[in-house]
């Protein structure tokens, strides 16, 4: 049902969905039985006329059990929930599958910079393709990807991928994803990041090998184009002032 | 009695609240831009007048014209959209938050009628007299002797600006971080001119003349 209102866009969303469900099963029908039981029991012990009022110790066994066998029965779904929740977290984030290329993605107030290694395959070098708010991957490729933040705490968030990845600054964050179905899909901050957070949004577009390799060609000649036009001053664009 | 009393009173503060959200009246005009410059002031400044450390610009007493055309900008990526152009970057969401119609004019018409502030110069070096030369034959077909500016050649008042934000965007026009795409033809035409810039000393020059300017 969520991929009714979500597309399941990477290769690990449908383990966070399970997990999702999971959760929501478990902790939903606990919910109902515990309020029914809660009202139940309002009900049924309400005050009468003639009926005083009495404290109960709950020391019988009969009472005791009230508490008990749900404690057991929680305690039991509590190892469930986490051993698939580890099962996910081992697959998604201890788990490091071979890439077939590598992005970096910058994150900043309030925009996200994404570097794709271009033809030649390496990041920092002449031909990469760097872009700002859209990001462009090959559909059924393993990519990793090395997260950085320019100045405070943001988190890269693709829901189609089920993928939430915190971004701090002085920190490179390491993780994967492998596209599994093409489309344009939202790329938003999930970290409140400042004034215009709301608005720090960039777009996924997840191609073919053919339409991925025309836009590769296409940006890695204007890369090479804008590289050999630099000819900029050596001082820094913000242009410290001396006297500070 | 006490508990119905208070229940009323909850509700009628409720219902008035309501009522009260429902009559209100639009802001519009330069009134509707107040309202939106709320959302300049942590990176401009309460008076609009920039900040270094945020690396924003002394925005007020800005032409509305000139306000308009650079959010414009911003909000359709013809600037700020360059991947080094950290400030721009800042800038760009800004503007599209900026969605309503009538909500860009409205604050540029608020800003324009601040009261603008000569920013006194920052910077210790910089030759007047060889920025003098540049000045008086580049920059003053377009910006005008005096620094203030010409509506009809598009180009902005430079001579309050603080020297620190003009050396930067000098050095974003020539790295191609600014005028970069060929939408953008007044900033096209400015990238053009600073390309005419040898170096940082020749923008630190001209920056420091424009500082010698009458305000």
């Amino acid at each position: 049902m969520l991929e009714h209102y979500l597309p399941r866009a990477s290769s690990f969303a449908g383990d966070i969905d399970q997990l999702v469900w999971i959760i929501a099963w478990i902790v939903g029908v606990w919910f109902v039985v515990v309020e029914v039981m809660f009202f139940w029991l309002m009900f049924r012990f309400r005050k009468k006329p003639g009926v005083p009022a009495r404290y109960i110790t709950g020391k019988e066994k009969h009472l005791k059990n009230w508490i008990n066998i749900p404690h057991n029965i929680i305690l039991v779904l509590d190892v469930l929930l986490i051993v698939a929740a580890i099962r996910v977290w081992v697959l998604i984030k201890q788990t490091m599958p071979p890439a077939d290329h590598t992005v970096k993605v910058m994150a900043q107030q309030w925009a996200w910079t994404f570097t794709d290694p271009g033809p030649d395959g390496k990041i920092d070098t002449p031909d990469d393709v760097r872009t700002t708010d859209e990001m462009h991957v090959e559909v059924n490729k393993t990519y990793h990807f090395v997260l950085e933040s320019m100045d405070v705490a943001h988190s890269f968030f693709i829901p189609a991928f089920r993928l939430k990845q915190d971004a701090d600054p002085g920190r490179a964050y390491t993780g994967w994803f492998k596209p599994t179905k093409t489309g344009t899909f939202d790329i938003s901050c999930a970290e409140i990041c400042g004034i215009a957070h709301g608005v720090m949004g960039a777009k996924l577009v997840v191609e073919t090998t053919q339409e991925h390799t025309a836009w590769m060609q296409a940006h890695a000649a204007d890369a090479a184009t804008a590289d050999a036009g630099a000819s900029a001053p050596t001082d820094s664009t913000t242009a410290q002032p001396a006297s500070q | 009695m006490l508990q119905r009393a208070y229940a009323g009173l909850i509700a009628a503060a409720v219902i008035s609240a309501f009522l009260a959200s429902c009559s209100a009246t639009p802001k519009t005009g330069i009134a509707h831009g107040e309202e939106l410059f709320q959302n300049c002031k942590p990176c401009h400044g309460e008076a609009g007048h920039g900040n270094l450390e945020l690396r924003t610009p002394a925005i007020a007493g800005l032409p509305d014209w000139y306000i308009i055309e650079q959010v414009t900008k911003f909000k359709g990526d013809l600037r700020g959209a360059n991947p080094d152009d950290m400030e721009g970057h800042r800038m760009r969401p800004l503007a599209r938050t900026l969605y309503h119609p009538g909500d860009i004019e409205n604050v540029a018409a608020y800003v324009s009628k601040m009261p603008s502030q000569w920013m006194p110069p920052t910077f210790t070096k910089g030759d007047t007299a060889a920025g003098s030369v540049t000045f008086n034959g580049v920059c003053i077909t377009c910006h005008m002797a005096d620094g203030k500016g010409n509506k009809d050649l598009h180009s902005p008042p430079i001579a309050q600006q603080s020297d620190w934000y003009l050396v930067a965007q000098l050095n974003k026009f020539h790295r191609g971080w600014r005028g970069y795409s060929p939408e953008d033809v007044y900033g096209g035409q400015m990238r053009a001119m600073a390309l005419t810039l040898a170096d940082s000393t020749a923008m630190h020059n001209v920056i420091a003349y424009v500082k010698t300017l009458p305000h």
